[in-house]
């Protein structure tokens, strides 16, 4: 025990006075707020202005289309109508359109007859600009509902009362900022846990390796046994990253105590999440960094050990990818499959409690199923530890790799 | 009683075996040289006398009782590859191994400081490791196996990459130490060495004891059949019958003589006539050196 104190406080002091802790204590908050602000203001604004014109024998249902498109506030579309089409009229358009001064254009053909409706014609700049294309067919049917309300002779201000964007208020609830703010936690929860154990679980095994290729293995294992110097790195490196946590959740309690944060914006984080925050932390780093460690000791240069970490980072990266899902409907089918695959629990599990808190026996399993693979990953990677960190040379194949698991 | 004590101890790794019933004994006061080519066993062996691995069979016994972990605590071991924590300050580092070997830090401290002095780098202390000169780091490391004052003190390669003055040092205080009644255990190739400090020897080859016993013991098994001449003149006289191989390194002769009843009688005759063609300045008769036993142990043939 005196000796896993030993190393975990060495490692521990060593990493807290280093410049790279002071920067990415630093560092890692701006890069999460770029991010949530940016992915705020990339979907808030979809697209910016963008010009598209609208060649149509109608010229009455061109007009229509035009107030109905510029009337969206969210973004600016001018729209030029072109009614009705003559013989260059397509060349003009194709031409504009490799120019780059038209972002597309809609071609309205009468209808075949026999057919009631139009056939509508979208030409995009780039096939990839599907919120335009979206834009447009949803403004298309609006115009044509109109225009068949009035033609079933429906007053004008009774199809605008009827057409009117419908005002969803969640207020009633008693709760009227929490949902926002439960995903403004989550999403934040999320991507601070996924760089903090991204992060300390590769430092775990580049300080490994450290300590691998500079032979100080051989010195210590005189007096530390294998199993003491893995447990003491893991938690020296540990706690470096909680108080690396710990300094941002004071550094924001004390910002917004004096205003600093906008006003209005709370971070109402309760004392369930930031528990459930640093026992998921806990456990994903314990996981990710057993396995970090023994790519770091089958391997003998930073090189290697990066090739092996792809295959770490892998469950991570899935996380992140699903994780709109999990946000969205947090007791959905995507999230509670994934919130039990112990690789991705503490990201997932975490995530589904600051969103909305699942029943208590999912949260038990989910810990209890994520306790046991760490068990079985520890077995596995604390045998090939200890051989690995005094193999020097050529990378292991599985069946050494193997061989080592028996070695007493 | 005996400090270190293997007795039939094999050791294999997947198909090759790296130790093959090695028994070897090191009683205190003493200092012992294991010596063999480079990958003969030496590391294997020593491995396992620490408990890094565990012998496949055979025994190991520290201070007179079965290997147990904690006896480490009286043992003090500088392993081949030198392994310090680059970032850490020279004091800091000294501490924080001691305490490993479980001293209290205060201690740790006052004898850390004590040993720089001793070792002739007080100006090293505050500095960080990655700061220092190969065998300034090499000295600290050495303090660091003598911090916790151990009984048995196992080098490897103690004096690879010192100048001759630390080098000097470093046998001086192995030397101090053996008078204390400690066991000193090293590895090296460098023979002139072992032959000036080792009480006892240990030839390994192929994981298999060679060649062990006393120092002079070991060298008298072997007849005087070399003869040193350093002279001025012809050296036309190294062409008498009774010489088996002669080298002349310009003016420095070293002569194998022949099988014989009498070698002594030999090496005055060649005496005789070198002097009637050359000035001699030393003439000296002996048995093989160390490093010609060594090589005729192992065959001549050693790998890399």
């Amino acid at each position: 025990m005196h000796n896993i104190w030993l190393i975990a406080k060495r490692e521990y002091l060593e990493r807290i006075r280093a410049r790279a802790f002071m920067i990415m204590t630093i560092l890692i908050p701006v890069l999460i707020a770029g991010l949530i602000f940016g992915s705020v203001l990339i979907n808030g604004k979809r697209g910016n202005s963008s010009r598209i014109a609208v060649v149509t024998p109608d010229a009455q249902f061109g007009t229509d289309l035009q107030s109905e498109l510029q009337s969206d506030k969210d973004r600016k579309i001018s729209v030029e109508v072109i009614s009705p089409a003559v013989a260059t009229t397509r060349t003009t358009l194709n031409e504009q359109l490799k120019g780059k001064d038209l972002d597309g254009y809609l071609w309205v053909t009468d209808p075949a007859p026999g057919q009631k409706r139009p056939t509508f014609e979208w030409v995009p700049k780039s096939q990839a600009d599907i919120t335009t294309k979206g834009d447009i067919a949803q403004a298309v049917r609006r115009v044509l509902t109109r225009e068949g309300l009035t033609h079933s002779g429906m007053g004008a201000s009774d199809v605008d009362a009827l057409l009117a964007p419908i005002d969803l208020d969640s207020s009633q609830a008693g709760k009227s900022d929490s949902a926002v703010a439960a995903f403004g936690i989550a999403y934040t929860g999320f991507f601070l846990m996924y760089l903090v154990i991204v992060q300390y679980c590769m430092n775990v095994g580049r300080s490994i390796l450290e300590d691998k290729t500079s032979r100080i293995f051989e010195v210590l294992l005189v007096s530390v046994r294998p199993s003491e110097l893995f447990v003491g790195k893991v938690l020296g490196v540990g706690s470096v990253g909680l108080t690396q946590v710990g300094i941002w959740f004071i550094a924001a309690a004390v910002a917004m105590q004096f205003g600093l944060l906008s006003s209005g914006t709370k971070l109402p984080v309760t004392a369930s999440q930031a528990i459930f925050f640093v026992i998921f932390f806990l456990l994903g780093f314990i996981l990710y960094s057993s396995i970090g460690s023994a790519f770091a000791a089958m391997t003998s240069s930073q090189q290697e050990l990066q090739q092996m970490n792809t295959f770490l980072m892998m469950p991570i990266i899935a996380c992140s990818a699903i994780i709109f899902r999990v946000v969205t409907d947090s007791d959905g089918p995507i999230a509670l499959v994934f919130s039990f695959i112990p690789f991705c629990t503490p990201l997932i599990m975490f995530t589904r409690i600051a969103v909305h808190q699942p029943p208590a026996w999912q949260i038990a399993l989910a810990i209890a199923d994520l306790i046991l693979t760490i068990l079985a990953v520890l077995w596995v990677a604390t045998r090939i530890y200890r051989v690995g960190i005094l193999m020097y040379g050529k990378r292991p194949n599985l069946p050494e790799i193997l061989r080592w698991l028996k070695y007493s | 009683m005996p400090i270190v004590e293997l007795e039939n101890v094999r050791k294999a790794y997947d198909s090759k075996v790296a130790v093959h019933g090695l028994s070897i004994k090191i009683e205190p006061g003493t200092m012992f040289g294991l010596l063999g080519p480079n990958g003969s066993g030496k590391t294997s062996s020593i491995r396992m006398m620490i408990g890094i691995t565990v012998p496949d069979s055979g025994t190991v016994s520290l201070f007179n009782q079965p290997f147990e972990r904690k006896l480490l605590n009286r043992v003090g071991y500088l392993p081949e590859e030198r392994g310090l924590y680059k970032k850490m300050k020279v004091i800091e580092q000294l501490v924080f191994l001691g305490q490993l070997h479980g001293l209290d830090a205060a201690t740790a401290l006052k004898r850390s400081h004590a040993w720089c002095e001793r070792m002739e780098i007080t100006e090293a202390i505050p500095k960080k490791t990655e700061e220092l000169s190969k065998g300034m780091q090499q000295k600290i490391q050495f303090i660091a196996a003598l911090l916790h004052e151990p009984d048995l003190i196992i080098m490897d390669e103690p004096f690879s990459g010192l100048d001759p003055v630390n080098a000097t040092l470093l046998q001086d205080t192995l030397v101090d130490l053996r008078k204390e009644g400690k066991a000193i255990l090293f590895s090296t190739h460098r023979m002139d060495q072992v032959e000036k400090l080792c009480d006892n020897i240990a030839l390994i080859s192929g994981g298999k004891l060679v060649l062990s016993g006393g120092m002079r013991e070991v060298k008298s098994r072997y007849p005087r059949n070399r003869v040193q001449i350093t002279f001025e003149g012809s050296d036309a006289f190294l062409q008498h019958p009774a010489i088996a191989e002669a080298k002349n390194y310009s003016g420095q002769a070293e002569i194998k003589l022949r099988p014989s009843a009498d070698n002594e009688a030999d090496a005055q005759a060649i005496l005789a006539q070198a002097i009637t063609m050359a000035r001699i300045s030393r003439f000296e008769v002996m048995e093989p050196t160390l490093e010609e036993i060594f090589i005729e142990a192992v065959g001549g043939k050693v790998d890399a």
